[in-house]
């Protein structure tokens, strides 16, 4: 329990916002706002101020070729640490279903968490071909589903076509201004050739995507 | 012209897409650059920087909580962070923070597209800085931007650290209910 009264902490959240509260004032700080929703609001409104001031700044042009230096650095990256980022999609994924992120993720089963290698589907509109968000597809059955852009509101149905074989509807999810997710467990094996969409309440498929080999 | 969103390009890079990751940067890499820049001081060290948040944007992503803040704020934290870490030792001596913000800078030529992804709540934010005395908005700038602690911003304007800490305070409360009241009015 933290020493520290909301008082105490109206005091001292604009520091905390800022982040330049240090050491013990600021472990007692957060210590009382996790536990009190009306600090917790107050100093969520002032980050969300202190956020915003170094958007003030202006735009510099880096130096010729900063880009390609940049890419070079994430391709070493990546190269070290392959596997990370396959760790790193179960927990977006994962993310995605509390937190309404904006893509389409397959996340993987269970059982093969450990083993499987994500596989990017990019999602488009049946209709008019334009992208709507992104499918992640590892392993077979666990999927997570949202997307961001180009899908009216409404109740979607999440439906899964194997290569070979019939679509099923595995759920349903809702689009609210351009956003919606969704993630649960496909009731068939997700393989190269699948087909992911979203049909609406009409039977239409607003828009889909299908699972690329495994590079 | 159809642009694939903020958001999107995150769950790219979450995923380990290099054509997302080349989007992000080309998108974010004059703020980025800019920020570091700004900070620094020093075109070598600022690269440096801007560099590395590009890597921590790419390691992170599938943290990344669209609930707490827009992409480019989170971005540009990373930023801001790491710039700070840098010049811990190195202080700026001279300090403007109209400067700093571009309050004086002349607008840049941007297409209609691009000015309308711009934000409005940055550009009130610019005005209610703009509307606070000088000594608030350099202290919460100080602090808000260049990580200067309430101590350090004390010594330097040369004012009791309790004073130091109320500009700081009253200044980003001021800030947060310009913000508030400008969207009520709206």
């Amino acid at each position: 329990m933290s020493a520290l009264n909301c008082v105490d902490v109206r005091e001292l959240a604009p520091e905390l916002a800022l982040g330049i509260l240090g050491g013990a004032e600021r472990a007692e700080v957060i210590l009382h706002v996790n536990a009190c929703a009306r600090c917790q609001a107050y100093v969520i409104e002032l980050t969300e101020v202190a956020d915003a001031i170094p958007q003030l700044v202006p735009e510099i042009e880096p130096p010729p070729h900063f880009e390609a230096r940049v890419m070079r650095r994430l391709g070493e990256d990546q190269r070290r640490s392959r596997r990370r980022w396959v760790a790193s999609i179960a927990a977006a994924a994962a993310a995605a279903v509390i937190l309404s992120i904006t893509v389409v993720r397959v996340i993987e089963s269970n059982d093969t968490a450990a083993n499987a290698t994500p596989v990017a589907v990019a999602m488009t509109g049946s209709r008019a071909n334009v992208p709507a968000g992104w499918a992640y597809v590892s392993g077979g059955r666990g999927v997570a589903v949202s997307v961001s852009y180009g899908v009216p509101s409404g109740e979607y149905s999440v439906s899964v076509g194997p290569a070979r074989g019939a679509a099923r509807t595995i759920g349903t999810m809702t689009i609210d201004s351009g956003h919606g997710s969704w993630t649960g467990q496909s009731t068939v094996p997700l393989a190269a050739g699948a087909r992911i969409a979203l049909v609406d309440s009409r039977g239409r498929e607003t828009c889909h995507g299908v699972v690329p080999a495994a590079g | 012209m159809w642009t694939v969103s903020d958001d999107a390009l995150v769950a790219g890079l979450a995923a380990g897409d290099r054509d997302a990751a080349s989007a992000f940067v080309g998108r974010f890499q004059r703020r980025v650059y800019g920020l570091a820049r700004t900070i620094v001081a020093d075109d070598r060290a600022a690269e440096d920087i801007a560099q590395e948040a590009f890597v921590r944007a790419w390691k992170h992503a599938g943290a990344y909580d669209p609930r707490r803040g827009s992409v480019v704020g989170w971005l540009l934290t990373i930023t801001r962070n790491l710039a700070i870490d840098a010049v811990r030792v190195r202080r700026p001596v001279a300090f403007d923070p109209a400067a700093l913000l571009g309050f004086d800078a002349p607008s840049v030529d941007r297409d209609p597209a691009e000015l309308a992804l711009l934000s409005d709540d940055t550009t009130r934010l610019r005005a209610a800085l703009a509307r606070l005395p000088e000594e608030q908005c350099r202290a919460v700038v100080l602090a808000g931007l260049l990580g200067y602690t309430a101590r350090e911003v004390g010594e330097m304007e040369d004012i009791p650290l309790g004073t130091a800490k109320t500009r700081i305070r009253t200044a980003l409360i001021r800030l947060r209910a310009a913000l508030v009241n400008e969207e009520r009015t709206e």
